[in-house]
Order: C-alpha cells, then sequence, then structure tokens
C-alpha cells in the first residue's frame, strides 16, 4: 500500500520515549525517500501519456488523471511523514542543548550515536545560537531551571567527623549527633557518603 | 452597585500601589507558561527587574564589606535567588515557544513584533538553521515541486506545513474585575457573555486573548 | 507537524506550584531583632522580638529553620475550621473557599513549622481528608461536562493543575462538537485540497 512506509517511520517516532531519541532510522528513510521518487516518475509518466493522448491534462477526470493524483497524495504523504520525523526528532535535539548542556561533546556517547550528521550539525548551530542570545542579553539561562530552595539547610551529623572541618563559609565541628546548619552545597557530598542526614520540621 | 464599584476601585488602587515588579514579573511568568501563543515581551519590566537585580547583586558585596550578619545576607540572597529564577524562566519559556513555532512566528508580523530585539535575531538564526537541516535532510531528496518547506508542494495555496500555536486549546483563567460581553471578542459572543470575578473559568484561548492582552484577566 | 498538543509546555511543575505557594503572607513572632528588609519582591520588617509580623511564607520558613521565629497557623488551618470544611464538603457539591494553594502551604507547614502547628496529627489527617472529598469531587465534576465553558469557585491550584490536561482535552472536543458545523466546513475545506492539484501539478510539469 502506498505510503504505508512513511507510517512506518513515523510510528517508529512515535514508540520511542517522549523526550529520548532512537537511533536515526536511515534503511527506512531512505526507502520513503525512493518511495516520493518513485510516485514522481509514475505520474509524469501518466501525465505524458495524457499529452500523448492529446487529452487535456487540466480538465480531463479519466483513469489516467486520478492515478496521478494518487501518486501526488501519496507523495505529499510521505512528504509530510519525513518532515515529521525529522522536525520531531529537531524538537528532541533542542531540548538537549536545555536540559543536557551546550556543547556537542558534552552529550553522552549514548546520545551521540543516535544523531545523524546533519543532526549533529544542526544541535551546534542551535546552540550556539542560544548562546548568543544569552550573551545579548546578559544572563545565563542554563542555570535555575527549577525554582530555588533555601540555600541553607539543617543536618545531624551521624559519625564523628573531627574537629575544624573547612566549609565554604566557615569552620565546623563535625561531632556525632550534633545538629549543624550547613550551606546545601556543601552539606551535599556529606549527605550522599552517608556522614549526615538532613532535618526537616 | 455603587458599593461594589468603590470596591473594586479601592482594589485596583491598592493593587497599583502595592504591586511590585516581581508580582507582574510572575503574573507575566503565569500568562506567558499558560498561554498557547507567545505573548508580547514585557521589555520594560525586564529591564526594571535586571536594573534591581544587579543592584541586589552589588549590596550583596557591600554585605561582605561590611561584615553584615550571615543571616541577613543569605535572606537577601533567597530574595535575589527567587527573582533571578522568576527572570530566567520567564526568558527560557519564550524561546522555547519561539523554537517550537519558529516558522509561523518568523512569517506572521503580529508575532515578531511580539519579541524583543535578541528574540528576533534568536529566531531568525533559529530559521536559518532548522531550514537547512530540513532541506538537507528531507527537502533537497525530494522532486523539485514537493521542496518546500512551509507548502507540501507547489500546487498548495496556503503554508500548509507550518505548525501554528493553537488557539482552541484550553486554559484556566481568573477576570480580575467583572467583564461583560463588551470585554470580548464580539466575533464570541455566542461562546461567552460574561465572567464573574475571581471565579476559575476553563475557557477556549481564543476567546480570553482580548481581556488577557488588555491585562483584564490572569491565566493559572 | 502540526497538531500536537502543548499541555507539557503550559503545565506547572508540582516545584513551581510551591514556588508560588511560597509568596503567600504568613503571619510569624520572630524571636530576634531585625533591621527592615529591602527585597527586590518588597519590604518586610522591622522585626523586634514578640511582634508579631507578616512576611512571605518563603522568608518565614527561612527564619523558622535558623530558629529566629514561630508561625503563627492561618487562621483556616485550625482544627474547628477544618473540620467545619470537611464536612461542607463532604454535603455539598460546591468547593469550600480555602486558599489557592492550601495544599502546598499545609505540606510546606508540616515538614517545617511542625513544633508550631498544635494537633499536628489532626490538623495533616483533616487536610488531607478535605483534599480528598475534594479531588473525588473534581472527578465526579468532569463526568458532568456539558458546557464549552465550564466554571469552578474555590479551587486550589493543585487541583486545577491535576485535571488540567485531562480536562482541557475533554473540553476541546466539546468544543468542537458543539461546533459541528463550523467543523464540517474546515473539513470540506481540506478535502478540496486534493482536488486543486489535479488542475496545477500538471499545468506545472507540462514543461518538463
Amino acid at each position: 500500500m502506498y505510503a504505508r512506509k512513511g507510517y512506518e517511520l513515523v510510528k517508529d517516532l512515535a514508540n520511542g520515549e517522549k523526550g529520548q531519541l532512537q537511533p536515526f532510522n536511515e534503511d527506512l528513510f531512505n526507502q520513503v525517500v525512493d518511495q516520493c521518487t518513485q510516485h514522481y516518475l509514475e505520474l509524469q509518466a501518466l501525465i505524458r501519456k495524457m499529452q500523448e493522448e492529446s487529452v487535456d491534462v487540466r480538465e480531463t477526470r479519466n483513469s489516467d488523471h486520478y492515478g496521478a493524483l494518487i501518486h501526488h497524495l501519496s507523495l505529499i504523504r510521505n512528504k509530510r511523514c519525513l518532515m515529521a520525523y525529522v522536525h520531531n526528532r529537531a524538537e528532541v535535539i533542542q531540548n538537549f542543548a536545555w536540559k543536557v548542556g551546550l556543547e556537542l561533546l558534552e552529550l553522552p556517547e549514548e546520545i551521540q550515536e543516535k544523531l545523524s550528521p546533519s543532526e549533529k550539525n544542526y544541535f551546534g548551530k542551535h546552540s550556539s545560537a542560544l548562546q548568543s542570545y544569552m550573551a545579548e542579553v546578559g544572563i545565563d539561562l542554563n542555570v535555575d531551571m527549577v525554582p530555588p530552595k533555601d540555600p541553607y539547610i539543617k543536618v545531624r551529623v551521624l559519625d564523628d567527623m573531627g574537629e575544624g572541618i573547612l566549609l565554604s563559609d566557615k569552620t565546623a565541628n563535625l561531632a556525632r549527633h550534633s545538629m549543624h546548619f550547613l550551606k546545601r552545597t556543601d552539606a551535599e557530598q556529606y549527605i550522599a557518603r552517608g556522614l549526615m542526614e538532613e532535618l526537616t520540621g | 452597585m455603587a458599593t461594589e464599584e468603590s470596591a473594586s476601585v479601592m482594589d485596583d488602587y491598592e493593587m497599583l500601589i502595592s504591586t511590585t515588579d516581581v508580582a507582574l514579573l510572575k503574573r507575566a511568568w503565569r500568562n506567558e507558561k499558560a498561554a498557547p501563543e507567545i505573548l508580547q515581551f514585557e521589555s520594560s519590566l525586564v529591564q526594571r527587574i535586571k536594573e534591581q537585580i544587579e543592584l541586589a547583586e552589588q549590596n550583596e558585596e557591600i554585605f561582605e564589606a561590611n561584615n553584615i550578619e550571615p543571616l541577613t545576607v543569605s535572606l537577601y540572597q533567597m530574595d535575589l535567588d527567587r527573582t533571578q529564577f522568576l527572570l530566567r524562566s520567564y526568558l527560557r519559556v519564550r524561546l522555547q515557544k519561539i523554537e517550537k513555532y519558529l516558522f509561523y512566528v518568523l512569517k506572521t508580523d503580529e508575532y515578531l513584533n511580539r519579541l524583543s530585539k535578541q528574540e528576533q535575531m534568536f529566531a531568525r538564526r533559529c530559521t536559518d538553521d532548522l531550514g537547512s537541516h530540513l532541506d538537507e535532510t528531507v527537502l533537497a531528496k525530494l522532486p523539485d515541486n514537493y521542496r518546500s518547506i512551509l507548502k507540501q508542494s507547489i500546487t498548495s495555496e496556503e503554508d500548509d506545513m507550518v505548525p501554528a500555536p493553537r488557539l482552541d486549546t484550553f486554559v484556566i483563567c481568573k477576570a480580575k474585575q467583572y467583564l461583560s460581553g463588551l470585554d470580548f471578542e464580539p466575533e464570541y459572543s455566542m461562546e461567552i457573555t460574561e465572567m464573574e470575578r475571581d471565579l476559575l473559568t476553563f475557557v477556549c484561548y481564543k476567546f480570553v486573548k482580548k481581556p488577557l492582552e488588555n491585562g483584564k484577566i490572569d491565566l493559572v | 507537524m502540526a497538531g500536537q498538543s502543548d499541555s507539557t509546555m503550559s503545565l506547572f511543575s508540582s516545584e513551581e506550584i510551591e514556588f508560588m505557594a511560597e509568596d503567600e503572607m504568613t503571619e510569624i513572632v520572630p524571636n530576634l531583632r531585625m533591621d527592615s528588609l529591602n527585597f527586590i519582591c518588597g519590604d518586610y520588617g522591622p522585626f523586634l522580638p514578640q511582634l508579631a509580623a507578616q512576611v512571605p511564607l518563603w522568608l518565614a520558613l527561612a527564619l523558622k529553620k535558623r530558629g529566629k521565629c514561630t508561625i503563627r497557623l492561618p487562621q483556616w488551618m485550625s482544627v474547628e475550621n477544618l473540620t467545619r470544611v470537611l464536612e461542607a464538603e463532604r454535603d455539598s457539591h460546591a468547593f469550600q473557599p480555602l486558599p489557592f494553594h492550601y495544599i502546598e502551604i499545609s505540606r510546606l507547614l508540616f515538614d517545617h513549622a511542625r513544633e508550631d502547628i498544635p494537633d499536628m496529627y489532626m490538623v495533616r489527617s483533616l487536610v488531607e481528608d478535605i483534599r480528598d472529598v475534594r479531588f473525588h469531587k473534581v472527578e465526579t465534576n468532569l463526568e458532568k461536562f456539558t458546557a464549552s465553558t465550564v466554571t469552578w469557585k474555590n479551587m486550589s491550584a493543585m487541583e486545577v493543575n491535576v485535571i488540567r490536561a485531562f480536562a482541557g482535552r475533554a473540553l476541546q472536543a466539546f468544543y468542537k462538537h458543539d461546533n459541528e458545523q463550523q467543523t464540517q466546513d474546515t473539513d470540506r475545506a481540506l478535502d478540496k485540497q486534493p482536488q486543486i492539484p489535479t488542475d496545477r501539478p500538471k499545468r506545472n510539469l507540462k514543461p518538463r
């Protein structure tokens, strides 16, 4: 059936997890492109035939006319599928610039290998458009992605950590079971290592 | 009726004197996030907020030099953090909308005029970049008559390939004052005739576009 | 390419809703002396020990965490009021008046100001019950949607957010059916498009 492959291509896109990319499906993509060429050849052939038979190509509604129409519509449908495929992937790629990083090299290997060469190129250009916007406005937009929290948190020390420990804004004696009010950024490493716990309430 | 009216005049007055730029920015941010299309850039508001952020940053240095209590300093820091988040998020949500409706924004003067100068530059660059990516990947491989980025084929009379914001998206809004039929576009007079103050209304975006632009309702 | 849903872009994350809730004014009783705070978001203070002051919730919580104040429980969070609200919620289809951010405000206070809430467990379970009754009401209300414009009194931020994505699409469908005539017209216009190429691609193709 005509335009079946285009449908499969879009399906491939829709089946993937939202915001994630599958490898660029070069094989299927090229098959759809080939179908477009094929439809066009057949469309031209039908029109040539009508011309050879000296029928009025614009007014006649014979089987050749409707044949040509079907090829035209199939071609358009395929085009829309191809564009939807590339455009939707481009949207995901735009989002990488927000969510992952602005440099191609910052993207994890497993993302990079899913991009086509043109997509890699696009990512680079789009990121630099974003960077020049930020430079023009003088505001870095790639930080503060979520609303800020109190930069300080209350913690309890779970294990003796010793005296005179150097933190970014003070030195502290972190005796076992003692409670402190620390910068979130200072405390996070200790919490991760199980040396402290955050207190609420 | 008279008392109601004077009450609302009072409210407006109180709002006028008590509304800070941060509150205005929060409103702009909320509306921008909730509206399906890009809204007018709040250029003077953004300018004022930027100045206030700069001032607050200078103050931080002064605090440090004068050994102001860490407690006070951390509270000022939090205020600054909150404002910076709002500003960044506001600018960010606008860029994301531009990214999403690139071709539409660029070919629609009304939208283009709503952007800041920097946003316009961004939109132009992005359109070129995405355009050449689509050209290279798809369009150049298609027959001549089907190579337009905006049209399905040369027989299309309109730009039938361009994703446009959907103005029939439903939004939730709250009127800041009682709205009568006159506050809405006449074209929707069958759908919407009035809106009570402070009542949450779930409504088609295009019906309330006009009062939103006139600052009479807020999206939530 | 056209016709994608905008829901992901227009939704507020729960962190963002909490951020908005943190701007709600709250009464505190400071235990320190502190000069006025001239913030970008407004001026607060000066603060004197034992003298109640109005500040945004985020500031109240920051002072509370630093042991510099007690937070006065908002009036609507008293056991008496919540009991009354819960009963009324159960008895009526309407939503009772509560702050737009009642869910977030109460959660923030439960998390960070436990010792300032007398009958903490009672209050918390009342708020949870009220929330459940109201969410249930939201769901049943959705079944009754009949018009293309729907209004609600006293619905809260979290409730709005929860139903936004679902109800938005449902209402879009209602609107579409309400305007059947119009929709058909545009459909017909679309149907017409395929006809056009029969006239013109050929004309364009001729020279080749």
